[in-house]
Formats: C-alpha cells, sequence, structure tokens
C-alpha cells in the first residue's frame, strides 16, 4: 500500500464509507450501528497498519469488506454449482463464496452416506445400463426448478456428460432422489435444462451415435449416427422424473451442444445449437484429419429450433416410435411437421441463452469474435410462412440466417456463454480473451470488459438466466487459476470469481479456488426461496418421503429375528447408543439391517459404520436406513457412530459377530 | 377465611349499616342479584378450570452452549411437550427417568379431577348451608396448589432416583421449579404459564364467590342453624326471602 501517513485519515474515511456502502443493503438500525464508530481514529489507523502488514490495496479491502459474512449471519444467495468430474452439486454461499455443503449426485458421497449400503444405492445403481457400476460423472449444467419463468427453489437437476444421465436433488433434504439414464445416447451436453414452470427437465445428446448404442460401423455415420433431445417428465408432485411420459425427439448426427428453454413469448420452443455439422468423425490414424479441423470446415453450424409443445401433441397423436422403451419422434416426422427447424450461426458456436424476455437467442462462437442475437418473432413468422432457404440432407427446413437475426454483436475473442441482469445488460464469457463482456442488449454495443483469471468458461449471474434476473454479482467460471492460489501440484484448481455488477463497472470481490472436479455451469439462488428442513419425520424414508415400513419407532421395539438363512435386525440410534449392539449371524446369512435414528433435534446426526463391510450410513434426526448385505467373511467386526454426535460418541459402538460355517 | 370474617362483622350491624342499607331497601332483589352472582361467578371459574386444563400450566428453560435458541419443556396436566424429548435424551446420560414416566397417574386422573371440582363447586354453590359454602374458595385453591405440590414432589423424586448404572454420576438434587438454577453445563429457568394463572384467577372468583355467598347467607333467617344443606337461602322454594 503506498499510501503516506497524511493521507491515512482520507484513507479511514475512504473505508468506513465502504463499510457504510456494504452495510446499505442490511436494515437502517443495523446502518446506524456501522456508521457510530466514524469518530474513531483507532479503527482506522489499525484498519491502516493491517493493510500494510498484509499488503492489501484499497480495492482488496473493499472486495473483503463487500463479501465477509460474518458467522451467525447467511449469504444472501446460494450458487449451485456442477463439481465436474466428482459427480456431484456443490453448494456455494454469495457473496462470502464459502463451501456450503457437497451434494453427491453420479458418485458415491460418503458423508452422506450416499452409496454406502443404504437406500441411496437404489438411485445410484438406477444410473447403470451397461456392464459397469458408474461411479463417477461429468457434471454439467445444473438447473434449478421453475415456477413461471423464476426459481421456486424447490429442486435441482442436473446432467452427467460422459454418460448421458439426468439427476434430480430434492432441496428439501439437498439429496439425490433420482437419476435417469438416457436409453438412447451415451453422451448428453445440452442439459438438464427446465421450461418455465418444469414441465421437462431437457436433456440433449452430445457425440452422435446409435440410437440405443447398437454397433454400427462409423462408414455409415450420416445414415445411422444420431443425436436427440430428451424431454423428460416432471412430476413435481412425486418429485421425480417420469420416464413413462418422456419422450425424444431424433436429430441429425450434428454434433448438438448446449440449449435452452424458450421463456413469455418464446416459451414451448427450445434451442440447441451445434456443430460438426460436417459431421466429420475422425480417422487420425489413417492420415484423415482429426474431428477438430474437420469440424471446423464450413462457415455456419445449425441452430435447432424445437417447437416441443407440438412434439409433444405428435407423441400423444401416436407419431412416436419407441426405441430402447422410450418414445421417439422420428427425425422425418420432427422435421416436417415444423417441430425441428434449422438456422445457420457462425462457426464453432457455443452458448445458446435466451435472454430474460424470451425475445432473442443469443449464441456465441468459439472461433468466432460475435455474439448473435436470433429474433424469436422472426423465427416464428419465418416458420409459420413456410419461408426456408433450403433443406439439409435428412429433409429439415433452414431458416436464412439474415432473416432470423436481431443482430451481431461485436463481443471479443471466443465468446461463449451469456447471461442477463436486471438493467438490461447481458455478460458473455469470453474465452480466448479471458474477459467478461457486458454489453447492452438493446443497443447491441459493448460497454465494458473486465479480465478474469483465466480461461473462463461458463457465467452465471444471480437469478440471472429468469425471467427476472436480480444483477449484483456474476461469477466468472475459469478453467485455469495458473498464479492465482498456493501450488497444490500440477492439478490446479479452477477459479470462480465473484464480480460486483452493481455499479458502474464491475469489480472482482474475491478469487475462490474450486479443489474438486473441473465445474461447468451453475446457477446462483436468493437465499430465502429455499426452505430445506432440519430433520425427517420419525422413521421416514428419505427416497419415499413416508415413514418405512420398518422403521423402529423407540428402543422398545428394537429387535433381531431369523428366518431361515435370513437375519432381520430393527435398530435404533439415539445419544449416544444403539439397540441392539450386539448382533451375531453365521457366515452366508443375509443381513437386513433397519435403522432408525430417534432424534428429533436440529444438528444432532449419527452415523453407522460396519468395520470391512463398506457399509457407512448418515443418520439424520429422524431418518430411516435399510441395508442388506450377505455376511459372508467370518470373524468380529465392530461397528460405531461415524458423526461425533456426543461426549459419549466414541462408546457408541457395538459387534456384529459372523461364526464360521 | 375473610369471608368468614365479614359474616361475622355483618351480624351485629343489622340496622344502619351501610350493608344493610344496602340490601334494605329492596331486599328481594337485592338478595337475586348477589344469588346470581355467585352463580355467575362459579361458573366463570369452572369455565376458566376447564380452559386451563388445555393450556400449558409450567415452563422450565435450559441454555447451554450447544443449544443457541435454548430448550423449552412444558408441562401441562396432561403431559410434558416443547423439546422434552431432547431433555430426556440428555438427562439419560445422568441417569434421570425420561419426562413421560412422570405423574402418569396424576396425567390420566386431571381430566377427571377438572370434572369432579366442577361437580364440586355448582354443589357447594347451590346447596351447602353456610358453614359448608366457605369451601367454596377452598375448591380453586385446591387444583393450582395440589399442582406446586405434586410438581415439586416429582421434581424431587426424579432428582433423588438417579440411575446408578448411568455415564454421569451426579450427587441428588432437586430441579429448581422456580427461577434460575444450573444442571451440568445448563443455566434452567422456570415459571409458572397460562395454565396456572388461569387456575389461580379460577381460584380468585371463586374466593370472591364465597364472600358476596356468605353475605347472601348471614342476612338469613337461618343464619345460625342452617346445618350441612341450604334449604332456602339458594335453592329452595323460598330462595331469596327467608330474610
Amino acid at each position: 500500500m503506498q499510501i503516506s501517513i497524511g493521507k491515512g485519515l482520507l484513507l479511514g474515511g475512504a473505508l468506513l464509507g465502504v463499510a457504510v456502502a456494504a452495510a446499505s443493503c442490511e436494515n437502517k438500525a443495523e446502518q446506524k450501528s456501522v456508521q457510530a464508530p466514524s469518530g474513531a481514529l483507532g479503527a482506522s489507523a489499525s484498519i491502516k497498519a493491517l493493510m500494510e502488514a498484509r499488503g492489501l490495496t484499497e480495492a482488496d479491502v473493499e472486495g473483503a469488506l463487500k463479501t465477509y459474512v460474518p458467522g451467525g449471519k447467511s449469504d444472501e444467495y446460494m450458487i449451485f454449482a456442477s463439481g465436474g468430474h466428482s459427480g456431484q452439486i456443490l453448494v456455494i454461499g454469495v457473496p462470502s463464496m464459502r463451501l456450503l455443503k457437497v451434494i453427491g449426485v453420479f458418485s458415491p458421497e460418503p458423508w452422506q452416506g450416499y452409496g454406502y449400503g443404504g437406500e441411496s444405492d437404489k438411485v445410484l445403481a438406477a444410473g447403470n445400463q451397461g456392464n459397469h457400476k458408474l461411479s463417477w460423472a461429468d457434471v454439467h449444467h445444473p438447473n434449478l426448478s421453475e415456477t413461471k419463468g423464476d426459481y421456486d427453489g424447490q429442486f435441482v437437476f442436473v446432467n452427467d456428460k460422459a454418460n448421458g444421465r439426468v439427476a434430480v436433488v430434492d432441496l428439501t433434504d439437498f439429496m439425490t432422489k433420482q437419476i435417469v439414464p438416457n436409453p438412447l445416447v451415451g453422451s448428453d451436453h445440452g442439459g438438464a435444462f427446465v421450461d418455465p414452470n418444469t414441465e421437462y427437465v431437457i436433456e440433449t445428446s452430445q457425440y452422435p451415435a446409435p440410437l440405443g448404442r447398437e454397433y454400427v460401423p462409423i462408414s455409415e455415420y450420416k445414415e445411422k449416427y444420431r443425436g436427440v433431445a430428451m424431454f423428460w417428465k416432471f412430476d413435481r408432485q412425486k418429485g421425480r422424473i417420469n420416464v413413462e411420459q418422456s419422450f425424444a425427439v431424433e436429430l441429425p448426427p450434428y454434433t448438438q451442444d448446449l440449449a435452452d428453454a424458450g421463456k413469455l413469448v418464446s416459451e414451448g420452443w427450445a434451442f440447441i445449437n451445434s456443430f460438426n455439422t460436417e459431421m466429420a468423425t475422425g480417422g487420425t490414424l489413417e492420415g484423415k484429419p482429426a474431428i477438430e479441423s474437420g469440424a471446423s470446415k464450413n462457415d455456419m453450424d445449425y441452430l435447432h429450433i424445437i417447437n416441443w409443445k407440438k412434439a409433444e401433441q405428435l407423441v400423444k397423436d401416436g407419431k412416436a416410435t419407441t426405441v430402447k422403451g422410450m418414445k421417439l419422434l422420428p427425425l422425418k416426422v420432427a422435421g416436417e411437421e415444423g417441430v425441428l427447424t434449422l438456422v445457420g450461426e457462425p462457426k464453432s458456436p457455443h452458448g445458446c441463452d435466451v435472454t430474460p424476455d424470451g425475445t432473442g437467442i443469443v449464441v456465441g462462437g468459439k472461433l468466432d469474435t460475435h455474439g448473435t442475437v436470433y429474433e424469436f418473432s422472426k423465427i416464428k413468422a419465418l416458420i409459420e410462412q413456410k419461408k426456408f432457404e433450403g433443406k439439409d440432407t435428412y429433409g429439415v427446413p433452414i431458416l436464412a440466417f439474415k432473416e432470423a437475426i436481431r443482430g451481431q454483436v461485436e463481443i471479443g475473442l471466443g465468446p461463449l456463454h451469456t447471461v442477463f441482469d436486471d438493467k438490461g445488460f447481458a455478460y458473455t464469457s469470453v474465452f480466448i480473451e479471458s474477459v467478461v463482456a457486458k454489453w447492452s442488449v438493446k443497443d447491441m454495443k459493448v460497454v465494458e470488459k473486465l479480465p478474469v483469471h483465466y480461461n473462463i468458461g461458463h457465467i452465471m449471474a444471480a437469478e440471472g438466466d429468469t425471467v427476472s434476473p436480480d444483477g449484483k454479482y456474476v461469477v466468472a467460471m475459469n478453467k485455469m487459476s495458473m498464479d492465482r492460489f498456493s501450488k497444490v501440484g500440477p492439478l490446479y484448481p479452477q477459479n470462480f470469481q465473484l464480480v460486483d455488477t452493481s455499479g458502474d463497472q464491475m469489480r472482482i470481490l474475491v478469487d475462490s479456488p474450486i479443489g474438486i472436479g473441473e465445474p461447468h455451469y451453475s446457477q446462483m439462488i436468493k437465499s430465502d426461496k429455499l426452505k430445506p428442513i432440519s430433520a425427517y419425520k420419525a422413521g421416514e424414508n428419505p427416497y419415499t418421503g413416508q415413514v418405512d415400513p420398518n422403521a423402529v419407532p423407540n428402543e422398545k421395539a428394537a429387535k433381531i429375528t431369523r428366518n431361515g438363512t435370513t437375519v432381520d435386525v430393527w435398530m435404533t440410534a439415539i445419544r449416544s447408543h444403539f439397540v441392539p449392539d450386539q448382533i451375531e449371524v453365521n457366515e452366508g446369512d443375509t443381513v437386513n439391517l433397519h435403522i432408525t435414528s430417534l432424534e428429533s433435534a436440529e444438528d444432532q446426526v449419527h452415523g453407522f459404520a460396519l468395520n470391512m463391510y463398506n457399509v457407512n450410513l448418515s443418520l439424520e434426526p429422524g431418518k430411516h436406513e435399510n441395508v442388506t448385505f450377505k455376511a459372508d467373511m467370518p470373524g468380529v467386526f465392530p461397528f460405531y457412530c461415524t458423526e461425533f454426535c456426543s461426549a459419549l460418541h466414541l462408546e457408541m459402538a457395538g459387534y456384529f459377530l459372523v461364526k464360521p460355517k | 377465611m375473610t369471608a368468614a370474617a365479614e359474616t361475622k362483622d355483618l351480624k351485629p350491624r343489622d340496622d344502619g349499616h351501610r350493608h344493610l342499607e344496602v340490601l334494605k331497601p329492596a331486599p328481594s332483589k337485592r338478595k337475586t342479584a348477589a344469588r346470581w352472582s355467585v352463580i355467575l361467578l362459579s361458573l366463570a371459574a369452572i369455565g376458566l378450570q376447564v380452559a386451563a386444563f388445555f393450556q400449558s400450566w409450567w415452563w422450565i428453560k435450559l441454555y447451554a452452549p450447544q443449544y443457541p435458541k435454548g430448550l423449552k419443556i412444558v408441562i401441562s396436566l396432561t403431559g410434558v411437550s416443547g423439546d422434552a424429548r431432547e431433555v430426556d435424551i440428555l438427562n439419560h446420560y445422568i441417569g434421570m427417568a425420561s419426562l413421560t414416566k412422570a405423574a402418569t397417574l396424576e396425567r390420566q386422573w386431571a381430566a377427571y379431577g377438572v370434572g369432579l371440582l366442577a361437580v364440586l363447586v355448582v354443589a357447594l354453590m347451590l346447596l351447602a348451608g353456610r358453614k359448608l359454602g366457605r369451601l367454596l374458595a377452598m375448591a380453586g385453591f385446591a387444583f393450582p396448589a395440589a399442582f406446586i405440590a405434586d410438581s415439586f414432589y416429582w421434581m424431587y423424586r426424579f432428582g433423588h432416583n438417579l440411575n446408578p448404572e448411568a455415564p454421569i454420576h451426579l450427587p441428588p438434587f432437586t430441579p429448581q421449579l422456580f427461577g434460575n438454577g444450573k444442571i451440568g453445563q445448563f443455566m434452567t429457568f422456570a415459571s409458572p404459564s397460562t395454565g396456572f394463572w388461569m387456575a389461580v384467577a379460577a381460584f380468585a372468583l371463586l374466593a370472591v364467590a364465597a364472600i358476596v355467598r356468605a353475605r347472601v347467607c348471614a342476612s338469613c333467617a337461618k343464619a345460625g342453624d342452617c346445618g350441612a344443606v341450604c334449604k332456602d337461602a339458594f335453592v329452595g322454594p323460598k330462595a331469596g326471602l327467608a330474610t
């Protein structure tokens, strides 16, 4: 800090000004208490000393004051971020950027007892289709459930690009309740996006392949390889995707990329960008160009426009075929009936984001400098008038690019994703240039660029993809962190940078290392929209929402019964003991453990870990868990509570004895 | 009993005194009004007592570092609620029995107790002679007094019958029923609540009823020798006329 002593007073005043500004969003009473010590020179002097000692600039201090959330106070917003390869969702508070929770989704998560012997095993198992137990995912795009185009705080959906799956997380207990694997394709990307009332969770494929994963030689790529747009029907009452009522629309073998659902005027429509309309398949060993070259030959690729309301009707009318048990609207029907229409988009597009008013669709370009804004009313009129420029090889009508757009914004090198604020500005992540570009949607002009660190991928704004964005914050999700953090070996953390967009100029408030997987998209919701529970109903099975038929209501009901070679144990957990705490079975017995937490108080959690049998459960207050396993190892196996529940936590233990044959 | 004292006072003042001035100009009317007020006060007291049955009578709050919001045990005539379950879990560490095991008989009979009280009040109010009628006030006193005595008994019994097998050994103690106390890391604060105060109010109404009734009796012609059951002053065919 290069500031002379004489300026100390001024600086102190400035800092207090910042403090007051930071508090101005709080209530008036608190504002007074912040203003109160304005005469205290001691505070400003000590802050100045601190700044000098730690080498902080005024901007650093402002960032610190704007993001600091003292203990006992809650963050105003919450981020639901992709956990990348971890297969998880990260819950992060804003503005503090502190990690609040890791939700196990596609991969086992021991702390929540997710995938370690209990009921959650069924959720994970439902996500397996092939011969291998999948224990990871490439988590891409979390999407919060919406009502009338606004986040309602009830559910979050997310897709696994690597294995083509979609998961449902219930935000009453922040637990994953369902994983549905896509029976048609092996990888997805455009998902999991919802329509404004969460009727459908939309998942679109990425790498084209024969639908149903059948073997077809790659020479028949154009004929037999396909993409799909999945419309997973969401049953809000049950909190689950209804697979029987879901359907797919068959797409040409272009590599479909990102997708977004229309809103307000464009409700009932979905938009997907694509690349590799050249249909390059590589063949590098034989000297053919790699997909990266082959897919970049044409100057234009295709934005896919889907009228899903019409598709839904056609499926109802029986126009769909069934592939692998999934209703599929054939490409031919989709093209002929106006369900699928294409329009050109500049080379290697990325990002596909509908404006808050639903009138425009913004598409970036990895190898372009423009952001293209399509005008929905023009698209709709052209389709209605059947004014097509031509048709592709599959008979899908194509609109003329020039007639379908509102215009193009000169953004910079490699614009990707776009989010919006409440003042008519759009914020686009610009990958190659490593900046956030702020531009006026009305004037189609960039007003400011903010360098970020480094290689920004996704970008996200506070409720920024709803019909009413909040403004205030943007988060730049950077792929590289280089020199931003302490070194932790060659695999560097990603960097989430919180950007203050409330003023005329964007300011980076804080860098947050993400040391888990490579996160993609995230969404930010006002915290007070979430209404999580603090305990389950007594004996509730979180996966049925009902009191489990095997729930143990009290310690008197605890018992062990044997029926042939099946042993059922009805067990209770309460501070600081299990009933029963001695279980003896014979080698080869099938053991069913039914464990109920008799706790009801907030934050009183027990665990149940069984030595060597890979069983680890989390028993939140009231929760019931069922575990079934074969006692195939004779010996003595202690079990114990894995949460430090009480002073006598270590004593909360018991023995599982398996008598040899 | 104040009612009795005033009754005695009234007798010699038969002429010229304030009380008789009130009664004399239209003795039957005044007496009718007084009789009605006794009936209404008694019925109101019964109503309050019945309503109190459904309210909480006592609460105990416990504070400890890990319970920033505190724990609250709510005691009513039929059971304990609030955070009683959590307190039970904590109490098991010192070997104290579950609060659900306290005063089980009393809880079962509380409703009948309220019914009995109502019958008793009606009987005393309408049928009792002069001396027995004074018990009207006592009827209202019985419930809150018995509640406190019984609660104290159970607190004492619980604190002095700790399970010796419990993980933590404490010397016998009696949890505080009023005001501040301390058990382990917990600060406790106990106080009567709505139901108890309603019962006290019922007692106050019955006390007033007893005083008014005593005055009516005092001015009765048979005041000296009406016996256990009154045949005239309140319900007899000549009710209110036996001056």
